[in-house]
């Protein structure tokens, strides 16, 4: 009998425990949407609605013209295109570079092979911003400076990607190769047509990586381009933004439409996102 | 065992045999060839391969790594001449308060940022491991801020951080309806001692869902039967998360500690956006703001490229400490398994 009581409220403990963790993680997510959802709100409030105080949550009427003039107040087509073009030929660069570069040193035998692995393992070590200087002047001296080629070239290769797919090539067994080769099958026609379909979501992984980071390239744009033409998203909200000054709800707009793109294609490869961020801890 | 005479065939004609085999066929590209054909056939082809890779990396990543001591040793202006001035750029740096600041306000943000960014990780994942509803939709939430161009982020951080209008002042000032008390409305972006902290804040956002997700994964990972163990010897659901949940987790925690530390390090995005600068009094300028600047790329400071290249050099020092730590500590064995 009283081995059940205790039971009993043993049961109601654990619910109110339960109710509490829901609580926690409302709160949690709660932090994490509001700037989001302040974002999307304050980008169709008039500018005195912004500066209400106190702060609508929810303007009576939205004021979605705020994009179209948003839009309209600087190169916004040129900085999109500039993105998706830098974003989308530098991936495709890069998850070739790296197919091949990790097959090679997945499956075949070369000379140099470990000393060349470990030179591009110490490659991690060196942080991206000390090679700023001096890879501005070979852009200078190359004369890419402000243009495409500065922004795609130098970021058609990751030594990460070729880690991730080197793994992930080496548990592909040797006997679908060897097979391959008995029916005359050339290497290269066996990696694009046998190895790459197998691996697809370690590529997919790869190259969902390297777009976000194209996409949200802010650093590296500043450094290499000076013309309004070259910019791309990021550097063009940033400028835009010392422009306007005050008219957050037209800086929200834009800032809206930066991040809607990345949002999409996460929408629509979230496992494949979650999943690599998992692996890269994982390993 | 063969002798060399018979591996090496007849590469070498006979007169000259006695010279080179104290060589044994090491040196002599045609024996090493006929030694071991498919060998070299298939290094050539490996190379083909790693040719594009290897032409980008050699450009623009070992060589431009030694180019920065180079140029370090120039004095580096906007327009020759650029004489070598020896070690006046590391001086000129170490003699420059500006520089160490930016060092100071560097650590100062890494020795906040990063234990209080992964502690919330661990409290996010351990929630998020609970096995409660709505995981996807919780876990996304957690996430978004990661993958969010951080030049938008930074848009909407300054605007919630605004003196007047500010969301986050008003939140704090809903508090002040709580009897005693008083809290008055924060200047976050234009007081010195607030702008530092401000970019703290929106940084542990930024990271915090994403260190989470690594995290859970490892939690994930961990087999049930620990837990059955743990529970057959009477461990409450803390006792279990303490002694089982976070032992394990020791990899995964390391990782992104480390990640996280070396990548805080390297802060200058959230700075340079959401400050639109510097911050008040140059009070939020980072190590890389300092190498922007010295760039001429930014704030419309002068070109100084060789101050800037040693500064690089001297963040490189303290990245490659960072990472030589790591190293030491991963192979004394960082997990139990």
């Amino acid at each position: 009998m009283r081995s059940r009581r205790s039971e009993v409220s043993y049961t109601a403990r654990q619910r109110s425990y339960r109710l509490l963790l829901y609580v926690l993680m409302l709160v949690g997510c709660v932090i994490m949407l509001l700037p989001f959802f302040w974002m999307l709100t304050t980008s169709v409030k008039t500018e005195a609605g912004a500066m209400r105080m106190p702060p609508q949550w929810i303007p009576a009427k939205l004021h979605w013209e705020n994009y179209a003039v948003a839009w309209g107040m600087a190169p916004f087509g040129r900085y999109f295109f500039n993105s998706f073009f830098v974003s989308i030929t530098s991936t495709i660069g890069e998850v070739i570079t790296t197919i091949l570069a990790a097959y090679a040193f997945a499956k075949m035998r070369f000379f140099g092979k470990n000393v060349l692995f470990a030179i591009l393992l110490g490659t991690l070590m060196i942080p991206g911003e000390m090679l700023l200087v001096p890879n501005y002047v070979t852009l200078t001296r190359l004369g890419w400076l402000d243009h495409y080629e500065a922004l795609i070239i130098p970021w058609m290769v990751s030594v990460f990607g070729i880690f991730l797919l080197r793994q992930f090539f080496r548990s592909i067994p040797d006997e679908l190769w060897d097979a391959a080769r008995i029916d005359g099958c050339p290497r290269g026609r066996y990696l694009w047509r046998v190895v790459v379909p197998l691996s697809k979501p370690a590529v997919l992984t790869v190259a969902l990586f390297k777009f976000l980071g194209s996409w949200n390239a802010y650093q590296w744009v500043l450094m290499m381009t000076n013309t309004e033409s070259m910019r791309t998203v990021p550097v063009g909200l940033a400028t835009f933004s010392s422009d306007i000054g005050t008219a957050y709800h037209l800086l929200m707009a834009a800032s809206v439409m930066a991040i809607l793109p990345i949002l999409i294609l996460f929408f629509f490869t979230q496992k494949q996102f979650i999943q690599g961020i998992a692996r890269t801890g994982i390993k | 065992m063969r002798t060399w005479r018979e591996r090496i065939g007849r590469a070498v004609p006979r007169g000259l045999g006695k010279p080179l085999g104290i060589l044994r066929g090491k040196l002599n590209p045609v024996a090493v060839y006929r030694r071991n054909p498919s060998f070299w056939k298939e290094t050539g082809t490996a190379y083909l391969y790693l040719l594009p890779a290897l032409v980008i990396l050699t450009v623009f990543i070992f060589y431009p790594f030694f180019d920065a001591f180079r140029i370090s040793l120039f004095k580096w202006g906007l327009l020759p001449p650029r004489p070598y001035v020896g070690f006046a750029n590391y001086t000129y740096i170490f003699h420059d308060k500006y520089f160490w600041r930016s060092l100071w306000h560097t650590f100062y943000y890494v020795i906040i940022t990063v234990p209080v960014t992964l502690f919330l990780a661990i409290l996010v994942a351990s929630l998020l491991n609970k096995g409660l509803r709505f995981l996807s939709f919780s876990r996304t939430s957690f996430f978004l801020s990661y993958i969010s161009p951080i030049v938008a982020i930074a848009m909407v951080w300054r605007w919630m951080y605004n003196a007047n209008y500010g969301l986050l002042n008003y939140l704090l000032s809903l508090l002040n309806k709580i009897p005693f008390v008083h809290i008055q409305p924060i200047d976050w972006l234009n007081n010195p001692d607030y702008a530092l902290p401000a970019v703290i804040i929106l940084s542990v956002w930024h990271y915090v869902g994403y260190q989470a997700i690594i995290l859970l994964a490892g939690m994930q990972n961990i087999e049930q039967q620990y837990y059955d163990a743990a529970k057959v010897d009477g461990a409450t659901g803390f006792q279990a998360w303490r002694r089982v949940t976070i032992p394990l987790l020791t990899p995964q925690l390391f990782f992104v500690f480390i990640m996280s530390l070396i990548g805080s390090f390297k802060v200058f995005t959230e700075v340079n956006v959401m400050l639109m600068g510097p911050g008040p009094l140059r009070s939020a300028e980072t190590i890389v703001y300092y190498i922007l600047r010295s760039s001429g790329r930014i704030d419309g400071a002068t070109q100084h490229l060789g101050r800037a290249a040693a500064a690089s050099v001297v963040l490189f020092g303290i990245i490659f400490a960072l990472t030589i730590f790591q190293m030491t500590v991963t192979q004394r064995k960082v997990h139990y398994q």
